[in-house]
């Protein structure tokens, strides 16, 4: 059982290493899904133990498999999953604004400013910027 | 009186989420809330100097069952810096005015989750604060929405969940090892554990806060994003997020795997070592001001790891003025890049005397912290390395002054007077508190008694 929860971590964690490094977004997106569930395996799988249920009332004499670990997990879910909508919001406006999920392309842009005063100029501040990244 | 800050922070985030943020009037009313924050966690830091730790077992259960948040020494020094910036931030945001309806509320948010993290007993609480900070922050890098900024927000966003991911690993493997979750529970454990097993755990803990504090292997993603923020944000970024790897790398390398910390004090040393080089003769070739402050980020960053590394009560102490000090540098500088007239480049010239330890400013107290650290480690190749890291960080400081403030371009509009105002302020603010530091120097003191005393 435990080499079992040991591959599929392993498993799970390569995987999703190995979509993060795609250039393609959406691919990436779901390595790191992957890999925020390998650790949720892996927090699983630190607290294995066989037991009944710890719901009261609690039978005499018999271990209690622990409960912590389970509370952990399912916070981890849920916090995985805001995050993952949240890059998901992240793609889905880099994709508005670049027009390709290929991800950003580090040269396209202002990159090539001289100064700080240039970098300055090209953001004035009382403008809306979305108007301005659309047009 | 434990809970007051977060109470505040919180229940104004959530209300401030409802309204309109771009409205003059709701962002004064959240810079009202930041203020109530700030203050009552200033009393809260008074009351813990006082009358030592405070300590609360959330749910009334007993202790050891529940969730425990404690406000030690170390933690409320760092909440009153972080919410300090999180407040100066925030009004510099409302007098340029703020472009987004959320950017309010999620600075309180931020300051919640700050806050909280800061004022936890128990290391799995510490990850949910954690993330509640750094989901705000990812949010919050956005802000601007254009290009670059969203570019920004991608990268610092996949980067810091692999951060997060390392450091949820460690926590689980920690209640592998010990069975427990709170911090001073684990503080106790992790000393008798056999050394093989725990090696691993301190490892990830590291990682995890090194892709936090931008040191020198996991520093990459830090130059495009506090390039491409807004400079409020980035002041934000730099100035109150960054205290996380600080305080985390204190918190669980100096008191919970104080003995791990130990055994990599060469590591740690040398890794620091070369963010001070890399940071630093980065900052003096690259062009633009807020990507020179980015690597400089970097360079004061390899500081605070140095000084830990050398550890003892000379090293923490050092370390943790240090981490106190920087943030203010860090904000002020921030700020001051994105204004323009009279008054902004004094300011910036403050803050850059500051970052390279000139009397009478604040930062010449963190560089004396570090130089009796080399004298006390009887190192005369980190008393070298502290001054040409001095000595560099006043050129590029000076390179960025000379680019940006000599140059007398007509078409730049002079900025509103208020933020350069406010700018001019948090630059006094520095001098006043290197011209009468004991204030500080006494909070950082206490704080290092505590950890060292807590072992």
């Amino acid at each position: 059982m435990n080499l079992l929860l040991a591959l599929s971590v392993a498993v799970l964690f390569g995987a999703g290493t190995f979509l993060m490094l795609k250039h393609d977004l959406i691919r990436m997106a779901v390595g790191v899904l992957m890999i925020s569930n390998a650790v949720t395996l892996f927090i699983m799988s630190v607290g294995l133990s066989r037991g009944q249920a710890p719901i009261y009332p609690l039978a005499e004499g018999r271990p209690i498999s622990d409960p912590v670990v389970q509370s952990l997990t399912l916070t981890a879910i849920v916090i995985s999953f805001g995050l993952t909508a949240l890059l998901l919001t992240i793609i889905y406006r880099v994709y508005t604004l670049y027009g390709t999920l290929r991800g950003p392309d580090d040269a396209t842009q202002d990159d090539h400013a001289e100064t700080a005063g240039e970098l300055l100029a090209q953001r004035p501040r009382n403008e809306p910027p979305r108007e301005r990244s659309r047009a | 009186m434990l809970l007051l800050p977060l109470l505040i922070a919180w229940t104004m985030a959530v209300i401030l989420a409802l309204l309109d943020g771009r409205r003059r009037w709701v962002g004064g009313l959240a810079i009202g809330a930041m203020t109530v924050v700030f203050i009552a966690t200033f009393r809260l830091l008074l009351d813990v100097l006082q009358h030592g730790s405070r300590e609360i077992v959330a749910g009334g259960w007993p202790p050891g069952l529940g969730i425990t948040l404690r406000a030690d020494e170390l933690g409320i020094v760092f909440a009153l810096v972080s919410n300090g910036v999180l407040l100066i931030a925030l009004i510099y945001e409302v007098l340029e005015g703020v472009h987004e309806r959320a950017m309010p509320a999620l600075v309180l948010f931020l300051s919640t989750g700050l806050t909280g993290l800061f004022l936890t007993g128990d290391a799995f609480n510490f990850y949910v604060f954690f993330e509640i900070s750094m989901t705000t922050s990812f949010v919050l890098a956005t802000y601007g929405q254009r290009q670059r900024e969203i570019r920004a927000a991608l990268i610092f966003t996949v980067v810091n969940l692999l951060g997060s991911v390392f450091f949820l690993s460690a926590i689980a493997s920690l209640y592998h090892l010990t069975g427990t979750l709170d911090m001073r529970a684990l503080t106790a454990a992790a000393g008798t554990l056999e050394q093989n097993s725990i090696t691993l755990t301190a490892d990830f803990i590291f990682v995890a806060f090194g892709v936090k504090l931008g040191l020198f292997p996991f520093h990459f993603w830090l130059p495009p994003v506090y390039r491409d923020t807004w400079p409020a944000v980035a002041a934000i970024l730099s100035g109150a997020v960054a205290n996380i790897g600080s305080y985390g790398l204190l918190r669980f390398g100096a008191e919970i795997l104080s003995r791990e910390l130990r055994l990599s004090a060469g590591v740690l040393v040398v890794l620091g070592a070369i963010s001070i080089l890399y940071g630093a003769l980065q900052a003096i070739s690259v062009r633009t001001a807020n990507e020179a402050l980015a690597y400089s980020a970097i360079g004061q960053a390899g500081y605070i790891l140095v000084a830990l590394g050398i550890g003892g009560p000379v090293g923490i102490g050092a370390a943790i003025l240090y981490a106190l000090i920087n943030p203010l540098n860090k904000t002020l500088l921030f700020l001051a890049t994105g204004l323009r007239g009279w008054l902004v480049g004094a300011a910036f010239a403050i803050g850059a005397f500051s970052v390279a330890g000139i009397p009478p400013s604040l930062g010449f107290f963190g560089k004396v912290a570090l130089f009796q650290v080399g004298i006390a480690d009887n190192s005369v190749a980190l008393v070298i390395l502290l001054f040409i890291g001095g000595a560099l960080s006043l050129i590029y400081m000076f390179q960025i002054y000379q680019r940006v403030h000599w140059t007398t371009e007509k078409t730049e509009q002079p900025s509103s007077v208020q933020s350069r105002v406010l700018v001019m302020g948090v630059a006094v603010l520095i001098l006043a508190l290197g011209l009468w530091p004991e204030p500080l120097l006494l909070a950082s003191q206490r704080a290092t008694d505590m950890l060292i005393g807590g072992r």
